[in-house]
């Protein structure tokens, strides 16, 4: 049986560490290290630095939002006429009701503050951790956790198949208002939908950009709807044309 | 979508750790995770049985280093598995060594972890965060069963090169 040199056996431990190695080859390793101190140091070596890392070196579990939308269920597309209009039923009456409980609240021309404030909050919630305070691709979740929250019910879908994952939602405020942020994904970027009663008419959508960010707004049914991110100007309008949709 | 499901759920935080190493952040690892995910669906017709764990990783892995060519802040490195016999990862260590490698400092281990090109991370990240077998190993990181070894002892020295670098700089 031929020995084994330093150089194979420096290899080799690390399979001998692992219990990697056939019993004949375990044998031959055992046999070199009780002989040699160097390799035996070189093992104990690697058997703390294998600890070390098991112990220490972070391990990076899936957040759970990505989990959701990777197995969100496939809507079916059929429907979503009908969806749209269950779920909005209910915005209508309760858009009404604010519309008559925030009358004093809303004054008109007041538009570019409530853009900045909007670009001020997105910034706000990429730095921290608080994007979500419901975090969930499913819009069965997030559509009633605002419920008991907001004085509107904030129409809530989830674009996953055109690309825009729903993420969460999460209570804000703007113009002295309770606002219903919804954090949609786009690739790597993040956009912000804010959701908030209005007294005013409706308007068409327009794009704007502020302080490099572009932002689309419109009012419909008594809701101002704008969306903030650093994705590009069509990309946003894509997501206000499929809100405006429904689903 | 059901048996999807039940094949790949258990192993999100796997394919999520893999990604987020080998990319360094978190929205590259999502997206990773997100186009992996996409693609196991559409090629489950292709997984007949067996470790659907090491086929989930095989297609993150791809998909990390897809990333990783594309971004542009990388450069790729290719290094040999061959060990070079005057390496100085490899002599034999003195007691200061011990005590680097020994570190209780997980920001030390990570920052090491993570200065090690990814052909070398992705195998100390399979091996002692997922403690997967060399047999599996090999199939992720698509080298030969035999070459796992070697990949395994060059990356543990290379990281012990790392850590006593950090150490020196305290």
């Amino acid at each position: 049986m031929n020995e084994l040199d330093c150089t194979a056996c420096q290899t080799l431990v690390h399979g001998y560490l692992d219990k990697e190695l056939d019993t004949a080859m375990t044998a031959k390793v055992a046999a070199h290290l009780a002989e040699c101190a160097e390799c035996a140091r070189l093992l104990d070596e690697a058997r703390l630095l294998t600890v070390s890392v098991k112990r220490h070196a972070p391990y990076y579990t899936a957040p759970a939002s990505l989990t959701a939308s990777v197995f969100a269920p496939v809507a079916p597309r059929n429907s979503a006429l009908k969806r749209w209009r269950k779920w909005f039923a209910p915005g209508f009456s309760a858009a009404a009701l604010a519309l008559a409980m925030v009358l004093y609240v809303a004054t008109p021309g007041s538009e570019q503050p409530l853009m900045d404030e909007a670009v001020s909050s997105h910034v706000r919630s990429l730095m921290g951790e608080h994007l979500n305070d419901v975090v969930s691709s499913d819009r069965h979740t997030v559509k009633p956790w605002f419920t008991g929250k907001l004085d509107f019910s904030p129409p809530v879908f989830d674009y996953s198949a055109q690309g825009f994952p729903l993420l969460g939602g999460r209570l804000d405020y703007l113009q002295h208002q309770a606002t219903a942020a919804l954090a949609y994904g786009r690739a790597k970027h993040i956009i912000n939908v804010f959701v908030l009663p209005t007294t005013e008419a409706d308007e068409p959508p327009k794009t704007r950009s502020i302080r490099g960010f572009n932002v689309v707004s419109w009012q419909a049914n008594h809701m101002r709807f704008v969306l903030v991110s650093d994705v590009e100007k069509a990309e946003l309008e894509t997501l206000g044309q499929l809100l405006r949709n429904g689903a | 979508m059901k048996r999807f499901e039940e094949l790949f759920a258990p192993h999100m935080d796997a394919a999520y750790n893999l990604a987020r190493w080998l990319t360094g952040n978190d929205s590259a690892a999502r997206d990773v995770v997100q186009e992996s995910a996409l693609r196991a669906f559409r090629f489950l017709h292709r997984f007949a049985d067996g470790n659907a764990k090491a086929w989930f990783l095989t297609i993150v892995r791809n998909e990390s280093y897809t990333w990783l060519k594309a971004s542009a802040s990388y450069h790729w490195v290719a290094i040999g598995d061959e060990l070079p016999e005057d390496d100085a990862a490899l002599s034999h260590g003195q007691s200061p060594e011990l005590l680097a490698i020994h570190t209780e400092n997980a920001a030390l281990i990570q920052q090491a972890l993570r200065a090690l090109p990814p052909m070398f991370r992705e195998v100390i990240v399979l091996k002692e965060l997922e403690e997967m077998p060399y047999k599996d190993i090999a199939l992720v990181a698509d080298i030969p069963i035999g070459t796992v070894m070697s990949r395994l002892a060059r990356a543990r020295a290379m990281l012990k090169l790392e850590l006593l670098k950090l150490h020196d700089h305290e």
